[in-house]
């Protein structure tokens, strides 16, 4: 594959140990699950390309520790990123109740502009579910954040999760862009509004 | 040679030992190569061929088996096939060994006869490394049936490696856990077993810490998980009541995940003397006595926590230990290669990014666990240093191993390439290639740099 692309943005993968971080990350990526996955240790790295509104997009993706003694190295990747996938999983509701304090190292260490997606996992659950979707959904509107439950297990909306996050990442810097110079063709974004039922415009993933 | 029907029928199930501390071929396999040698009558079947030319060529066979058929015989139906305690290995056949060693010159003499040139050096070659290996356990068994262990003695002979069947002993003589002097060890050891045994009774029985709990038992099902024994309950019990009590007993750190690989060498270890042929992989623990599970659980425990009271740093908060071996191996990296670490530079690579893996798990991530387990015998051998400072100048020569293939890599591609580096066909023979230029480059560099102590 020729390694060409027009943007590269960099993405976290963060949230309570297993969630379901490498995994989404293997089902991305890869189009793998691994039911014997390891703990992550430290960081791990993978990227993908994609494409978004016409534009071929590399999204080069960080997966980090889930566990807290490990914040201190994790928050390192944080500097640089665009993107950040806040993981928790649907049946373990205290990995859920963990979001804000996810939410608080973001605010410390990562930019402002930041686009964060509230990401339930495993979702194939149904039997076990112990976070309402709702509940997740409302939460996620007041704090700002994009939201979508997916699975790495079935597959479920995890190419849609990165290209929604993908898709409103490029259009929050094409906007910034156009402000700065004259940047044509592109379409003002809806800004940080909570596009979780919003479909990317068509965009299909191209590679990997 | 009136011998010969019995050994083969024995032998078959006997492994013939490799030279480096590993279980070695199974005899079977080695006397098939052997046969594979000599001119291959045409209509005979497989055991025919096999034993003619053990009558011919394997004069070594002769010699040392009638000892090791007995002893395997007897143990076979004293303990319907299962090897016994580790303690008293081998010092039944031990004595007779020196006598037995293998005539090298004879050998190659009687195979002059045949005329395969190549194939008789090769046996030839076979012969003195079973030699190597038969003198080798002699000298480690010397000094660990010693009254009082020599253990500056064991430190030396391990450092190369040390022989699997001696390996549960001499690890836990150099870490520590077991008592130097013999007349103490028995005593001392059944009470470190039920120190350990009323911990854990003791820490189940007073309230869970929640958090370390919930982070032990998720990490559990997930350790060693390409290998079959660790998906066994009674295995997985036991690693969470060792982690447990382990976090528990050690608050400044607690229980940290990569912990939980490193009980696994000592698990594997100490299993080993209760596997017959297979590798203890797939070893079905129910088939190992309730007791000695339970004896091992404890020793586990203990050898892992003498483990890490010497790398202590690389758990606490923050993890000082390994940041501080991260910038050591970094520095080390520079004055190997500079041309290595600019590219890594120029391409925007921290070590940070790829080695602290290396340091948090001691490189068990990255080799399989035959591997580790040789490494481990070098480092216990080292002393408190071997896994830290000494593991710094492993790393960097495992990083050395690598460095034509990063150079010619971009940024992305290194980083691919270094989280899942193509290892898992490594044996012995290259940890131990890495094992020398680690201690090359430690001869080289230590004196130089006090900072990496």
């Amino acid at each position: 594959m020729a390694d060409e692309y027009d943007f590269l943005f960099k993405i976290v993968l963060i949230g309570d140990s297993g969630v379901g971080k490498s995994n989404i990350l293997g089902r991305f990526t890869r189009n793998e699950f691994n039911l014997e996955s390891k703990s992550t240790i430290g960081v791990e790295f993978a990227t993908r390309t994609v494409t978004v509104d016409g534009k071929v997009i590399k999204a080069q993706i960080w997966d980090t520790a889930g566990q807290e003694r490990y914040r201190a190295i994790t928050a390192a990747y944080y500097r640089g990123a665009v993107g950040a996938l806040l993981m928790y999983d649907i049946s373990k509701p205290e990995t859920y109740e963990g979001v804000n304090r996810w939410l608080n190292e973001l605010r410390e260490h990562a930019v402002s502009q930041i686009v964060i997606m509230l990401v339930g996992n495993k979702c194939d659950l149904k039997h076990l579910r112990a976070v309402s979707t709702d509940e997740a959904r409302q939460f996620a509107e007041e704090k700002k954040l994009l939201f979508i439950e997916t699975s790495a297990l079935d597959a479920t909306n995890v190419e849609l999760a990165f290209q929604n996050i993908l898709t409103e990442i490029y259009r929050q810097h094409a906007e910034q862009t156009t402000l700065q110079a004259d940047f044509a063709q592109i379409k003002p974004s809806q800004g940080q509004t909570i596009s979780f039922t919003q479909q990317p415009d068509e965009s299909k993933s191209s590679c990997c | 040679m009136r011998r010969q029907p019995e050994m083969a029928e024995v032998d078959r199930t006997e492994y013939v030992f490799g030279e480096n501390g590993g279980l070695g071929a199974p005899s079977s396999s080695f006397f098939r190569r052997i046969a594979s040698m000599a001119p291959q009558p045409s209509d005979e079947d497989e055991s025919d061929t096999f034993q003619r030319t053990v009558g011919a060529g394997y004069t070594y066979a002769d010699q040392i088996a009638p000892n090791k058929i007995k002893r395997t015989k007897s143990r076979q139906d004293k303990h319907k096939g299962r090897r016994g305690s580790y303690f008293d290995l081998d010092d039944d056949w031990d004595a007779n060994v020196e006598h037995n060693l293998v005539d090298g010159a004879k050998f190659k003499k009687s195979l002059a006869g045949q005329a395969m040139e190549s194939a008789e050096s090769l046996a030839f070659a076979e012969c003195e490394e079973m030699n190597n290996r038969i003198s080798r356990i002699r000298r480690f068994q010397a000094v660990l049936d010693a009254p009082i262990v020599d253990l500056a003695h064991l430190k030396k002979l391990s450092y190369t490696g040390v022989p699997e069947e001696l390996r549960p002993k001499t690890w836990q003589l150099l870490l520590g856990y077991l008592a130097p002097n013999g007349e103490r060890r028995e005593r001392t050891l059944a009470k470190k077993r039920q120190e350990y045994h009323n911990g854990v009774q003791q820490v189940f029985n007073t309230g869970l810490d929640e958090q370390m709990w919930h982070q032990i038992s998720i990490d559990v099902p997930r350790t060693n998980p390409h290998i079959k024994l660790y998906s066994h309950p009674i295995i997985q019990k036991a690693l969470e009541r060792i982690l447990y009590l382990w976090a528990i007993r050690h608050p400044a750190s607690g229980y940290v995940q990569g912990i939980n690989d490193l009980v696994t060498p000592f698990i594997q270890t100490f299993l080993q003397p209760h596997v017959e042929h297979a590798s203890v992989d797939d070893l079905d623990p129910e088939t190992v006595p309730q007791q000695s599970m339970r004896d091992i659980e404890a020793d586990a425990y203990w050898c892992l926590t003498k483990l890490l009271d010497g790398i202590q740093d690389n758990y606490i908060h923050a993890q000082p230990g390994i940041h501080k071996q991260v910038a050591q191996l970094q520095d080390l990296c520079t004055r190997l290669d500079r041309n290595l670490v600019e590219h890594l530079r120029s391409e925007g690579i921290e070590f940070m990014q790829f080695s602290f893996r290396w340091m948090n798990c001691l490189l068990m991530r990255e080799v399989p666990m035959g591997c580790t387990i040789r490494i481990w015998d070098t480092y216990i051998s080292e002393g408190p240093q071997g896994f830290s400072a000494f593991h710094v100048y492993v790393c960097a020569a495992f990083l050395n191993y690598w460095k034509e293939q990063i150079k010619v890599k971009d940024f992305q591609d290194i980083m691919v390439f270094l989280q899942a580096l193509p290892t898992a066909d490594w044996t012995e023979k290259e940890v131990e290639l890495i094992l020398s230029e680690a201690f090359l480059f430690q001869t080289l560099y230590k004196t130089g740099s006090a900072h990496l102590k």
